[in-house]
């Protein structure tokens, strides 16, 4: 039972040890969300702001219950928190909401919510718990065979939604952490090798329409009025913004409705139509300060876990960040991938908010040391 | 196993390890961020200006301005040929992803519109992409709207208001004022407004013949448009002109009697200003409402007036060829007066007229009159007065043919008489090196006398036996035939005598004789009054008439089928005391030219002196 007076005091000292330059630049990208998504909706603050700003609201109040839990208790969990996001994943076929031809969403109490968003930081959680409890001297299997298991199976379920981007984005958050808890780098090269011969395989499993997708992303002007569409009024979006932009709401790509889906995954070319390369490089830079001032607070953990979690979620973030950016600037093919903070959509919201939770919670607990359990 | 844990985990410094690592993962994350600045910096920075220009392409779409076009009116300035506004959807290619998909939302839409799919698809993908192609024409003001509410559903479909063309006059000008239907792929290249293609050309008629001057010119506008291509505002604008009003010499209100008069019949009427060629009508029958072609036309339509055996899209009056029969022997006996025969010479006629023929049994090929017991002692004038065959066979051959075709020339057959009329037939004036040139053979004088009584290769339409006659008439003034009033060309005449004033006087007066004397083949159809009509009658056979049949006895006209009668044919004047129009009728199969021509011709005569029309010009200006 919480001993009250301990229960505030402790509450006030997590509080006071909270990193708030995190925090801040949080809220700024959330603000700049907002502006976006104000700029969108013609002024209209009713429609996407209101709801946006709810949901950061939601988000907020995730990420400090995630915070006042204690860090062990995290830990203890963090293989059922990760059970039930995949079985929240496994259900989706048969109870789940379809839309645009893929079934991602599910209800819960009248919110539908995209267990794969948040699966991305459950993965995390559960390898960095793996990490952490194995030895140095384990086997082959253990140490390599089982966390491939553990990171393929939800890998596989979001595939089947379909949903490639983010299932590529759980892979590779999750592949990261095989890196930074030590895996020989010999493996990393033998897998990439592996995987660069498995691709056509892979390819026959592909929908026809993420075929296209792919075809398109090596030549957009393939077919400029069906995939290749999204790319090219994309790129058509950023180029016309110029160093400064065509000014705050004056974007005629986006205005004029050019831009499919600019409330969610496009939403940085709205940006960049409106305030130019200057407006680009500095969100670039605030992401970057983000991430750097993530890392930074990583490394300060003394248990291998809070590492293992805190420089896992960041790689997380940072892969949805650069996947995004990437494919609205035509780097990269289009695979649906929101941009996090400012993207209009609640589970990415939500699940992001999940993530600094744990991130910050580490920070915050960063000289506990955690026992190694038998998985 | 332990040998190979230590390859697969190198935990053997884990605090440095992890620095390591995590610090070779922010170097590749600083790298990733460099990649995606420098990729921004050359869409933004490098690559603006082009992307810029897409960017307003994006936005900024041209769109043509349908010019309104120029309106056709009568001798007084009536109007015969106006513009109505209409609704009209139009589908643009490359404003649209997915044609086939807009159009079966715009079918769902609605139900009851005509709209074949495969149809249009076929024409979307033929023409250019940025060419708008109409889909339906004319639309209820109730459809309109419904498109108007629907157009976020329907990607590259645009409501527009367009004009259509109306004829006032009905199916009574048809044939003479045309219609318009859209641009076909061969005036393409001509036409400028076949970017638009829901503009329209002149088909035929006045308004093929004149379509440059009638189509005015194409505005275009610049809009703003979003994604759907709707259009935001306009950005700038060049008025569309409108076509020139044109003015034509005939009176729709006697070109309509005329066509009255026809109604039930197949032929033309065709009725000129002896004095200055200006053409006052030139009637068809049957007709077709050109009204229909303003809608687009079904199929069943189109065919039912194409297979129709009274062939109401030809314009007789212009377009078919008749041999001219009897009414072209006052060109004949001008011919003969010419060639020093005198007026009072008599010929004998006793109903047939032999010729030596050795490839025939008897040696000699017989040419009837049409009066098979015999005109007896007949001159000029009774010749022309009763339409004596045998004498015309008689002078025909002493004058020979090259003679008669050259006045019939000079008279105006056998020549179209309005240039600008693209479905204007020239008719035939037959002579000895026209044979030779087109039928490779030489002439025979069995074909003179034929073409003596205007039978054989001879061939004229209407209005060349209205213009012929009225120069004849005119004392000889040649005309230059006018039928629309042309801002170029002038109202001076080429004033020329083109023959003896004394001959033609013979010959008017033969005319007179043939219509107001009794005995005369029109005579039935004189008027009694102080204004007097003169012609001449003519029946052209159009089939031969076999030596059996003939010793059978001839079959009554009325007793052979529609086919097979003979045309009846009339040319006249009037009045006769200063003659100041003529009137020629043409009677497809109609028996006989003092059957069926010839009380047609004394309506018209009628109804000119009776109503004495003001046929003035009422000048329209161009605005």
């Amino acid at each position: 039972m919480f001993n009250q007076y301990n229960f505030y005091s402790s509450a006030f000292a997590k509080l006071q040890s909270i990193n708030y330059p995190l925090l801040g630049l949080i809220t700024t990208l959330f603000f700049v969300g907002l502006a976006a998504l104000y700029s969108i909706s013609n002024g209209d603050f009713n429609s996407w702001p209101l709801k946006h700003s709810q949901r950061f609201i939601l988000g907020l109040m995730i990420f400090f219950l995630v915070i006042f839990f204690d860090l062990r208790l995290i830990f203890g969990y963090a293989y059922l928190i990760f059970f039930l996001s995949i079985i929240s994943l496994a259900i989706i076929p048969f109870f789940g909401i379809e839309s645009n031809g893929a079934t991602r969403w599910i209800n819960i109490a009248g919110i539908s919510l995209q267990p794969s968003e948040f699966v991305k930081y459950t993965l995390i959680l559960a390898l960095a718990k793996y990490f952490h409890s194995i030895n140095n001297d384990s086997g082959f299997i253990k140490t390599l065979i089982i966390p491939l298991i553990i990171t393929i199976v939800p890998v596989f379920l979001v595939i089947t939604q379909p949903d490639l981007g983010t299932a590529l984005i759980i892979l590779i958050g999750g592949i990261s952490l095989f890196w930074i808890s030590g895996l020989n780098y010999k493996y990393f090269i033998v897998g990439v090798f592996s995987i660069l011969c498995s691709l056509p395989v892979l390819w026959q499993y592909l929908k026809d329409y993420q075929k296209d997708r792919v075809l398109t992303f090596f030549n957009p002007e393939r077919d400029p009025l069906g995939n290749g569409y999204h790319i090219m009024q994309s790129k058509i979006a950023l180029g016309s913004g110029g160093i400064f932009g065509k000014g705050y709401m004056e974007g005629t790509q986006s205005h004029l409705n050019f831009l499919p889906e600019m409330q969610t995954d496009f939403i940085f070319t709205m940006l960049g139509e409106e305030f130019g390369f200057i407006g680009t490089l500095l969100l670039l830079l605030i992401y970057a300060a983000l991430i750097m001032i993530s890392i930074r607070l990583a490394l300060k953990s003394r248990s291998l876990f809070s590492k293992y979690l805190s420089l896992g979620v960041c790689n997380v973030f940072f892969i949805y960040v650069f996947v995004n950016i990437g494919m609205v600037t035509g780097l990269l093919p289009v695979v649906g991938v929101p941009l996090p903070f400012i993207s209009y959509g609640g589970s990415s919201m939500l699940a992001v908010m999940f993530g600094f939770g744990l991130l910050m919670n580490c920070y915050i607990n960063r000289n506990i040391i955690i026992e190694k359990t038998n998985y | 196993m332990k040998k190979s844990s230590k390859f697969i985990f190198q935990k053997y410094d884990t605090e440095n390890l992890i620095n390591r690592r995590a610090a070779l993962v922010t170097i590749a994350k600083a790298g990733v961020f460099s990649v995606l600045v420098g990729r921004l910096a050359y869409l933004q920075i490098a690559e603006n200006s082009n992307y810029k220009k897409l960017s307003d392409k994006n936005r900024i779409t041209h769109r043509f301005l349908e010019p309104e076009r120029g309106i056709i009116f009568d001798l007084q300035g009536r109007p015969m040929a106006i513009n109505k506004q209409k609704y009209e959807i139009i589908i643009i290619k490359e404003e649209t992803r997915d044609v086939e998909k807009s159009l079966v939302n715009l079918k769902s839409l609605l139900p009851h519109a005509n709209i074949d799919i495969e149809k249009i698809l076929n024409e979307v993908n033929s023409r250019k992409k940025f060419i708008p192609v109409g889909i339906i024409d004319d639309l209820t003001w109730e459809d309109f709207s419904k498109i108007n509410v629907n157009i976020h559903k329907l990607e590259g479909i645009y409501p527009q208001i367009g004009f259509k063309r109306y004829y006032t006059q009905g199916e009574s000008h048809s044939h003479l004022i045309g219609y318009v239907s859209p641009i076909s792929k061969n005036e393409e290249e001509s036409n400028p407004l076949s970017k638009l293609s829901t503009a329209k050309a002149g088909k035929i008629g006045v308004e093929k013949a004149k379509d440059a001057i009638l189509r005015g010119k194409l505005g275009n506008k610049n809009i703003e448009v979003n994604a759907n291509g709707r259009e935001i505002r306009e950005l700038d604008r060049v008025n569309s002109v409108q076509g020139n009003y044109i003015q034509l010499t005939i009176d729709s209100e006697l070109q309509k009697f005329c066509y009255e008069r026809l109604k039930g019949l197949s032929g033309s009427v065709s009725v000129i200003n002896v004095k200055n060629g200006e053409f006052y009508a030139l009637a068809s029958s049957p007709s077709y409402d050109p009204n229909i072609f303003s809608k687009s036309i079904s199929n069943e339509t189109w065919e039912n007036l194409l297979s129709d055996k009274y062939k109401p899209l030809i314009n007789k009056s212009i377009s078919n060829q008749y041999p001219p029969g009897s009414t072209i022997k006052p060109f004949v006996a001008l011919a003969a007066l010419e060639s020093g025969v005198p007026h009072k010479e008599t010929f004998f006629c006793d109903g047939k007229h032999l010729i030596e023929d050795t490839s025939l049994e008897s040696g000699y090929k017989t040419f009837h009159c049409w009066k098979k017991e015999g005109h007896g002692n007949v001159d000029m004038t009774k010749a022309i007065k009763v339409s004596c065959d045998v004498y015309f066979y008689q002078i025909a051959r002493r004058i020979g043919i090259n003679k008669i075709a050259e006045v019939c020339k000079r008279y105006g057959l056998g020549e179209k008489v309005f240039k600008s009329l693209y479905e204007e037939k020239s008719g035939v004036v037959p002579n000895k090196q026209w044979k030779l040139e087109n039928l490779g053979s030489r002439w025979m004088v069995g074909e003179t006398l034929s073409a003596g009584i205007g039978q054989g290769y001879f061939l004229t339409t209407a209005a060349q036996l209205s213009l012929a006659l009225a120069q004849l008439i005119n004392n000889g003034t040649r005309l230059s035939p006018k039928l629309i009033y042309d801002i170029e060309t002038s109202n001076v005449y080429n004033e020329r005598i083109i023959a003896d004033p004394k001959y033609l006087k013979i010959i008017k007066n033969a005319l007179d004789e043939a219509t107001n004397a009794p005995g005369g083949t029109s005579y039935r159809s004189r008027i009694n009054g102080k204004y007097k009509m003169a012609g001449k009658t003519g029946t052209s056979q159009v089939r031969a008439i076999s030596i059996k049949e003939r010793e059978e006895g001839l079959i009554k006209n009325k007793d052979l089928p529609w086919e097979k009668r003979d045309h009846g044919l009339f040319i006249g004047y009037g009045p006769t005391t200063d003659p100041k129009y003529a009137v020629s009728v043409i009677v497809e199969h109609g028996g006989s030219g003092s059957g069926s021509a010839a009380p047609i011709a004394s309506d018209i005569f009628k109804y000119l002196f009776e109503k004495k029309l003001h046929l003035k010009r009422n000048e329209i200006f161009n605005v």
